[in-house]
């Protein structure tokens, strides 16, 4: 396999860091909501574990895993059963379409490539609900994909770190 | 396998399963029949309740801290500030009281004229106390979710008060919370009844960006009303208990070029900040039903034959 001059070779990722991260992930939005009421602008953390999850470990995490979590936010919310299961459906399955070539780029340039699919998403659900019949949210829903954006470095900091691990630890290296 | 990982398997070349593009297909196939059966159809019910009583330990983990934050800034309230609402509460306690007294009465007074002119007797309505744990976090409707659901009797379409007036209904039950649209949501209606005139009409939600108010629609260009009348529940839908305050007008718009008047109505009770409900059964469960259309048809033909 051909890699990047200076990358770190990776540790295998847990399967239970995996689940634990997106169920984190849902419980943070299940907190968002609760803190922030109804509001629009508030970042869907667990659209960007998703997106990460399927760039990172395409064959573990895909498009129905994305799917179910959609599905659970549609009941947290009480919002149109679904839509956020289009959404995040579509979302993963763009994020696959791009993952072998995303990681080739350093992070900043990656959010700037992930931003028009998370914004899509956001669109996409706005989209759903006008055709539905349902009332407009006001502008602010615009800010969402872009906090997301600004969070997906920190989000590859967390959820990297236990794979940038040494393979090999001791007294100097106990991390 | 992603780029640069030290997998100890190696990938496999054959076995990858469907395609992305075909599981996109699917799933978004699933997702636009579960939105068309929740929209169209209503009947996906079973499959909203199973989901969310998995979920409800992540969302009750989620609220405990929550919970304590709230319940220990109860503690650092300053003496003032808790003198003060004793204070507000007795004084509305002492108001309260006085048209308490009538009301026995009054009660006493009705009950004895409606047997007089053989009314049916107006019904008592049950009700349980709930309290409003969150706003739901969906943007494009306005409701809130309380904490009390169909395991304690809670039924869908039961209308809920709060210490002003009404505040909505139940148009979701969970086993242990349900889901309250409120008044100023855009597909929400009620009818109500001018005290001033008595004329009864029909409230809307707003369905502007962050509206929190009210339409009186289809009423006429010349009609009867006037900023300052208060609205209450008229009764005829059989889901809201006749009497209870809804709105008061706070615009009157009479326009040449339409032949309604735009009235704007500013709701009573607390619909961006209620804590404690009340949710009362739905009126028509406690209406006994109107006799079967053919016995009172027989019963007009024998008044004909006399």
């Amino acid at each position: 396999m051909i890699m990047r001059s200076g990358q770190q070779l990776l540790l295998p990722a847990n399967p239970l860091f995996i689940w634990g991260s997106l169920l984190v992930a849902l419980m943070f939005n299940i907190l968002m909501s609760t803190l922030m009421g109804r509001a629009a602008w508030p970042p869907d953390v667990l659209a960007l574990a998703l997106v990460f999850w399927v760039i990172h470990q395409p064959l573990r995490v895909g498009v129905g895993t994305a799917f179910v979590f959609g599905l659970c936010m549609d009941v947290h919310q009480g919002a149109l059963l679904g839509q956020h299961a289009l959404a995040y459906t579509a979302l993963s399955f763009f994020a696959i379409t791009i993952s072998r070539r995303l990681l080739w780029y350093s992070i900043p340039s990656q959010a700037l490539q992930i931003f028009p699919l998370l914004f899509g998403a956001h669109v996409l659900q706005l989209l759903v609900r006008m055709l539905a019949g349902h009332s407009f949210p006001g502008w602010d829903f615009v800010l969402s994909p872009f906090i997301e954006a600004v969070l997906w470095p920190v989000v590859t900091l967390i959820l990297l770190a236990p794979q940038m691990r040494a393979p090999d630890p001791d007294a100097n290296r106990p991390l | 396998m992603p780029l640069g990982t030290l997998d100890r398997s190696p990938p496999p070349f054959f076995k990858q399963g469907q395609s992305a593009l075909s599981k996109l297909l699917m799933f978004s196939a699933l997702a636009l029949f579960l939105m068309v059966a929740d929209t169209r159809f209503k009947i996906t019910g079973p499959i909203r309740v199973a989901v969310a009583s998995a979920l409800y330990p992540l969302q009750w983990l989620v609220m405990q801290p929550i919970e304590m934050v709230r319940g220990g800034e109860q503690y650092f309230i300053s003496l003032g500030v808790a003198q003060q609402a004793e204070q507000d509460a007795k004084r509305r306690l002492a108001l309260q009281s006085q048209r308490a007294a009538i009301v026995e009465q009054l009660t006493l007074e009705n009950d004895r004229l409606r047997k007089l002119l053989a009314l049916r007797e107006s019904t008592t309505t049950p009700a349980q106390a709930a309290q409003v744990v969150y706003d739901a976090a969906d943007p494009f409707t306005r409701r809130v979710l309380v904490d009390k659901g169909s395991a304690q009797g809670i039924k869908a379409g039961s209308p809920v008060l709060d210490e002003s007036g009404v505040l909505g209904q139940v148009t979701r039950v969970y086993p242990l919370s349900s889901e309250v649209t409120l008044l100023i949501d855009r597909d929400h209606t009620i009818p109500v009844l001018n005290t001033r005139t008595g004329a009864r009409s029909v409230v809307y939600g707003d369905p502007s960006v962050h509206g929190g108010t009210l339409e009186l629609r289809f009423m006429a260009g010349n009609a009867d009303v006037q900023q300052g009348d208060i609205l209450t529940t008229s009764g005829v839908d059989g889901v809201y208990p006749p009497g209870m305050p809804v709105a008061r007008v706070d615009k009157v718009e009479r326009r040449a070029d339409s032949a309604f008047a735009k009235i704007i109505c500013q709701p009573l009770a607390n619909t961006l900040g209620a804590r404690h409900v009340m949710i009362l059964e739905p009126f028509s469960v406690q209406i006994p039903l109107p006799a079967p259309i053919d016995t009172a048809l027989s019963a007009i033909k024998k008044g004909a034959k006399k």
